[in-house]
């Protein structure tokens, strides 16, 4: 597409976005939903009790929960917060609560504006201090909301509350509240200490000057206030407070280790439950004498989006109704029963089937190229012969010999059956088999199979290779490759709902542009289908990256590891089947290398796929995957089946930026080994004497 | 000083805002007792330097620009080591060797790196300087036209804070927060603006009527960029881009507006327009949001584009009126 199509192209898309056309997944981030939508919207997983279990609201452990962008932190917070409390049990709040066991005490980091606390001319340990009683009032003013709200509710809550106050009021080291006998009195206090802390601290900028009166001491408000409030408010009795702490990763490392000292030091009845990230946690350390606080001693770890990875049928499960719920306000989906669902969902796409033979991705071909050469075959063509220049294609020394080979491995109707004899045939040939024996042997194989014989090495071949040949064939065969159908898009996503979301958002929007009534009228096009996969995996290659320098060092890492798996997987004779992942032994690449592998791994470009034995030693090597939103974007497989190991050497090449420059003399290196006719190996300078006699035609330089 | 949001709705297009000759001086000689104008190496910015009749003049060099010393102006300048820009800005009037106070005051807005030229408002308010005139040049066009980059490659690494003086007094409760974005041409910017104030709802002010016809297209098209982050639910206004005035008008209106159907609770305003804009934006909050729950909010770099426009179209005057301290 030539840049001025693309502009033209981008506008009329943009007025695609302002038709009356309503995408169904236009919203693709929990903070776009209000709380009636969040809970409008809302689908739990099928298993147990969903993602209560997952989050444990009422679980006194402390929780962190991390997860890649997209993976529903955000959504899974708030569902547990008051908010949400207060729309499902409508009908008797206070029983409901009772119920749930716990209060749901939502907080954004972000609000903080945390960067703030910090500079101006004062010392670190001064902005520790002041955050920290920034922090309390901010939190007291949340709880004290969510309880006023609470006792409009419930007659019983409000008689407790003048006695409740007068304790509340002595939690303070510098008296203010007066003779208090209300929880609103007590929160516009607390108001005014914040608006008077806020002056000081923006004035600061300016004066130089941090003119600022500290009014409680640490964790005075956020765990005196619960336990007062529970101890008064005898509804409350068994409840827990949780406190949701989300968007962590807005906080300067100072500030997480004032929260990791209060997870430290909680009191009953508090816990919390911290949202953040996986770079978001950026310390574990604590103000306890600089411990740190530990996994399954101080706080336990969910980690979401690996979460929902582990169990594969489940999220499926999950995604489906998902996609469902958001149709359902836009097409009357049907009924279905969880069984043919999967079935509705996918007849909204315009799928080609596919079969064991490839007939139908492939049935384009023949006609393609009626009365000429495929891409293929020419490009086998051209390495026999400089095979045959080079001295280095044994079997053959006549012209007649190479269209014997070429004409033995024809199988016309059945392209993918050409392009497996052709890809054994490079295999015998790296063996240093004898290639017109060779040929002959994988004609006969080929047959079988077309007949219907399952077994032996050709259906071992096509077990394994058959998704790269499908790809190599639509590449050389000008096709786009195929992630298509809901089920390549729910597999894409793999963890993170919010990448579901966006793909099916992008189809929609090109499905509109090509004129399509998407989800209302026919299924949608291939085309369309095609384009919003593209659009979506370009998005997520670009910005799911951090900020900074390292983020584009990260990306150009993420670039060159595709470009390796791509060059690997559209050679003649690729090693490995199916490959987007690699495995190395991490304790021998350099630190830089290892720095930007967990990087990648925290902006989910990477992810851990477990341990893979080496082959040649007792080594177990950890193994990563690109993400498969990035599959598209080099044209690589979506499911993994083999694994690349990878040297140190390689794997310096390609994540450490001063070694990067090594990187095309890598890629190189790899493929020349899978590529004909060399495979590899260096050229002999003078051929064989046998091998000298050029053919008819082929010394014409 | 408000500490409610959008209480008001006030009209600032009373200001005087005046088109001045692009041939010949201007000014005259008792107009100004000091100019300032921010250092860069563009046509438009030199020439309306040398054509400014004032009693004392002086550049303000920024060190995101990156200047090498020979490539420094031989005029009075001050460069000063990095700094946040209430200190850079601070430093640089210490450094003037004058109190400012009562002086007639001019400002050539146009190579000012935004957040320096934001907190010099909220500096001159604080230093008693009720009235004083800011210039802006436009240019013939940006010089990449719609792909002109302002923040240079670290438009990806900019970090999103409060501008100093601007911090607001902002409420826990974020349930219906509104960031309100000028949007430039860096939609890499309004990503970062976007994404740091995620759970906000968004309104994208466009530079309209824009300085040249085509700078329109060219800047909804590199806004475009930023829809993901931005969201579906963006809304859309308006407001020239060479009018500081309506600019502020418009805000007001706009926040008086969305605080009648709900009250907001937080406000966050990204000014990342034309720096007429950027005037406007720092105008109403110093006028309007004082004390309230809001903040303007900026996309940091550790540098920016020198030269981003090409010739010299019109030269601006806006005399801008601050509110008390």
């Amino acid at each position: 597409m030539d840049a001025g199509f693309s502009k033209i192209h981008k506008v009329v898309r943009m007025g695609t976005k302002m038709s009356a056309e309503p995408n169904p997944f236009n919203i693709t981030k929990a903070v776009d939903f209000s709380d009636r939508q969040i809970h409008d919207y809302w689908v739990d997983i099928s298993e147990g009790a969903g993602f209560s279990d997952m989050l444990k609201p009422t679980s006194p452990m402390p929780m962190l929960i991390l997860g890649g962008k997209g993976s529903g932190k955000t959504h899974l917070m708030r569902h547990f917060s008051y908010a949400l409390q207060q729309i499902r049990n409508a009908d008797n709040l206070l029983d409901g609560i009772k119920s749930d066991g716990y209060l749901g005490i939502y907080l954004r980091c972000g609000g903080l504006n945390a960067e703030r606390f910090s500079g101006k001319g004062q010392r670190d340990d001064a902005w520790v201090e002041v955050f920290a009683y920034y922090f309390e009032l901010w939190l007291g003013q949340l709880l004290l909301t969510t309880v006023i709200d609470l006792c409009a509710d419930c007659d019983d809550l409000a008689t407790e509350e003048p006695p409740t106050c007068q304790e509340l009021a002595a939690l303070f080291d510098v008296p203010g509240t007066g003779s208090a006998t209300s929880f609103a009195s007590i929160r516009d206090h607390l108001r005014e200490l914040q608006r008077s802390l806020d002056t000081a601290v923006n004035n600061c900028a300016i004066t130089r000057k941090l003119d600022a009166q500290i009014a409680l001491s640490r964790g005075s408000l956020t765990f005196g206030m619960p336990h007062i409030l529970a101890t008064h408010l005898t509804p409350l009795r068994d409840i827990l407070f949780v406190y949701l702490v989300d968007e962590f990763e807005n906080l300067t490392e100072p500030q997480q280790k004032y929260v990791n000292t209060l997870i430290r030091e909680k009191e009953r009845p508090c816990t919390f439950k911290i949202g953040a990230r996986l770079f978001g946690v950026r310390t574990y350390s604590t103000y306890s004498a600089d411990e740190d606080n530990k996994e399954g001693s101080e706080h336990e770890t969910l980690w979401l989006d690996s979460r929902l990875r582990s169990k594969e049928q489940q999220y499926t499960s999950f995604s489906q109704r998902l996609i469902a719920r958001r149709l359902s306000e836009y097409v009357p989906v049907a009924q279905a029963s969880q069984q043919s669902m999967p079935e509705f969902l996918r007849g909204l796409f315009d799928t080609p089937p596919t079969s064991d033979l490839a007939r139908e991705e492939t049935g384009d071909i023949p006609d393609k190229y009626q009365g000429g050469e495929r891409p293929y075959f020419r490009s086998l063509s051209d390495k026999l012969q400089a095979g045959v220049r080079a001295g280095v294609a044994p079997g053959i020394t006549t012209e007649d010999e190479i269209g014997t080979i070429m004409d033995t491995l024809r199988c016309a109707e059945l392209p993918l059956l050409e392009k497996a004899n052709i890809f054994l045939l490079y295999k015998s040939w790296h063996s240093g088999n004898d290639l017109v024996q060779a040929a002959a042997s994988i004609a006969e194989d080929c047959q079988h199979y077309a007949d219907g014989e399952r077994q032996g090495r050709y259906t071992d071949t096509l077990l394994h290779f058959k998704a790269d040949l499908l790809a190599q064939l639509s590449r050389e065969c000008g096709q786009k490759q195929r992630y298509r159908g809901i089920d390549a898009l729910i597999d894409m996503s793999w963890g993170f709902p919010k990448n579901l979301l966006i793909l099916l958002k992008c189809i929609f929007s090109w499905a509109v542009f090509y004129g399509e009534e998407p989800f209302r009228g026919k299924p949608i096009s291939v085309r369309a289908h095609d384009a919003g996969v593209a659009e979506a995996a370009e998005w997520f290659f670009r910005y799911a990256r951090m900020t900074g320098p390292d983020g584009q060092n990260i990306q150009d890492a993420i670039n060159r590891l595709g470009t390796l798996f791509r060059g690997i997987r559209y050679s003649d004779k690729p090693a490995e089947c199916s490959c987007s992942a690699f495995s190395c032994d991490l304790s021998r690449v350099s630190p830089e290398a290892r720095k930007y592998i967990d990087l990648a791994q925290k902006w989910s470009l990477l992810i851990d796929v477990g341990d893979q034995p080496d082959r040649n030693t007792e080594r177990v090597d950890l193994k990563f995957q690109l993400n498969r939103m990035l599959a598209p974007r080099w044209g690589i497989a979506l499911y993994r089946r083999g694994v690349l190991a990878l040297s140190p050497e390689e794997v310096n090449a390609i994540f450490d930026v001063g070694q990067a420059g090594r990187f095309d003399e890598v890629l190189q290196r790899r493929v020349d080994r899978m590529t004909a006719p060399f495979f590899g190996r260096k050229p002999t300078s003078t051929p064989s004497k046998s091998q000298n006699e050029y053919l008819p035609g082929f010394n014409d330089e | 000083m408000s500490t409610c949001l959008g209480s008001t709705m006030n009209d600032y297009t009373f200001s005087y805002k005046t088109e001045l000759p692009v041939d010949g001086s201007l000014g005259e000689k008792d107009d100004w007792h000091v100019f300032v104008s921010a250092f860069t190496s563009a046509e438009r910015v030199l020439r309306v330097f040398d054509k400014v009749i004032a009693r004392r003049k002086r550049w303000i060099v920024f060190p995101e620009y990156d200047y090498r010393p020979d490539g420094l102006p031989s005029e009075d300048h001050y460069l000063g080591e990095a700094a946040n820009e209430a200190e850079y800005t601070q430093a640089f009037w210490d450094s003037f060797g004058e109190d400012i106070g009562g002086k007639n005051v001019c400002v050539d807005t146009t190579g000012f790196i935004r957040p320096y030229l934001i907190f010099l408002l909220r500096w001159f308010m604080e230093k008693g300087i009720r009235r004083f005139d800011a210039l802006y040049s436009e240019p013939v066009h940006y010089r990449n036209r719609e792909k002109t980059q302002f923040s240079g490659e670290s438009a990806t690494e900019a970090k999103v804070h409060q501008v100093a003086g601007y911090e607001g007094n902002h409420s826990p409760d974020t349930s219906n927060d509104v960031l309100i974005i000028s949007a430039g041409y860096d939609h890499q910017l309004i990503t970062r603006v976007a994404e740091n104030k995620d759970h906000a709802r968004k309104i994208q002010l466009f530079g309209f009527p824009s300085l040249r016809a085509d700078m329109y297209q060219e800047n909804v098209l590199r806004a475009h960029e930023a829809e993901e982050a931005v969201g579906p639910q963006a809304t859309t206004n308006f407001a020239p881009a060479n009018d500081p005035f309506v600019t502020a008008s418009v805000l007001s209106s706009i926040v008086h507006q969305l605080n009648q159907k709900k009250p907001i609770t937080n406000l966050y305003l990204s000014p990342l327009a034309t720096k007429p804009q950027v005037v406007g934006f720092a105008l109403y909050y110093l006028t309007e949001l004082r004390g309230s729950a809001s903040s303007i909010i900026f996309p940091f770099c550790d540098s920016y584009d020198r030269e981003t426009g090409t010739g010299l179209a019109r030269v601006w005057k806006y005399t801008v009126e601050l509110p008390s301290p």
